[in-house]
């Protein structure tokens, strides 16, 4: 059976990814990010400007490239995120 | 003895639907999820339904000194119960629950305006049964997917809950026996079993300026 994300799963998985590389390097790139959380780079760019201007993910120039590393209000979000994911589920549900 | 039960069953009901509706809404403000938002109203009806009944039974042991309350008020109180299980069903993605047909659907209201409030009381009894026999059969099916233990316990909390239903309703044909403390004491654990996850997870809220809901 296909199972669908919601928006929110997709918010965390983009953050979950771009924790990944700001722990490794400067910052997820949009092609790591399209592989990564498996989405359409027109998808992925409206949540991504979204997630920047909320302050959940900063954006950095690199080379050739826009990056993009978690910020702390983006830690805080993905801490609460876990946790009510974890409290959803116990209730057989999908955040 | 069921007095006392029943005071205890309505006041755990109270308290353990106001803390987990709290918990769904800072769940629900801090990450803008429609689910913890049903979430937060279904737990807040339980625990409002429950607190009606509660605040009843003391208002009138305290002022009138008599044991049993308004059938009115035990009705409603029953009845924003069940809203909240609705939405714990509603959750699970009921599809048909309600018949679609006009026909079935005035044939299903008629009925009301010939019964007692004693009727309505165990309508809206078996109503609350049938979601909660849902929610809880929903719940163990994702704990057979996951094998989470926090998923046993609220499937087992909502089967609880739906069997002291059921019992309290036998308890009918069988008047004057035990059943009925036991379908109290049964649900009780149901509540217990329900609020096990919640108190395993940290209870801090963290405040986010803007709504994340606008892509």
């Amino acid at each position: 059976m296909v199972t669908y994300r919601t928006k929110i799963e997709i918010i965390g998985d983009i953050l979950v990814s771009a924790q990944e590389k700001t722990m490794e390097q400067d910052g997820a790139s949009i092609m790591h990010l399209i592989r990564n959380v498996n989405i359409s780079h027109t998808r992925l760019s409206k949540i991504l400007s979204n997630l920047v201007s909320q302050g959940l993910l900063e954006q950095v120039n690199s080379d050739r490239a826009y990056k993009y590393r978690i910020s702390v209000v983006g830690k805080d979000f993905l801490g609460e995120y876990k946790k009510f994911n974890k409290f959803t589920s116990d209730f057989g549900l999908t955040i | 003895m069921e007095l006392f039960l029943e005071g205890i069953l309505n006041l755990i009901g109270f308290i353990v639907g106001l803390i987990i509706g709290g918990f769904s809404y800072v769940g629900y403000k801090n990450t803008g999820s429609p689910v913890l938002f049903r979430l937060t109203i279904a737990f807040f009806a339980i625990g409002i339904g429950f607190g009606i009944i509660w605040s009843a039974y003391i208002t009138n042991e305290i002022f009138f000194e008599e044991e049993k309350i308004n059938r009115g008020i035990q009705a409603l109180g029953l009845g924003i119960q069940t809203i909240g299980y609705f939405f714990i069903a509603f959750s699970h993605t009921i599809k048909s629950f309600f018949p679609k047909s006009r026909y079935f659907r005035s044939v299903g209201i008629l009925p009301l305006f010939f019964l007692s409030v004693m009727n309505i009381e165990h309508i809206i009894r078996a109503f609350s049964f049938i979601l909660l026999v849902y929610g809880a059969i929903e719940t163990i099916v994702s704990y057979i997917e996951g094998k989470q233990k926090g998923t046993l316990a609220v499937g087992v909390g909502l089967a609880l809950l739906a069997f002291g239903e059921f019992i309290a309703w036998y308890s009918l044909i069988f008047p004057e026996t035990v059943l009925y403390s036991i379908s109290i004491i049964i649900k009780i654990s149901g509540l217990l079993s329900l609020f096990i996850p919640i108190s395993k997870l940290p209870l801090k809220k963290i405040k986010f300026d803007d709504d994340l809901d606008q892509e």
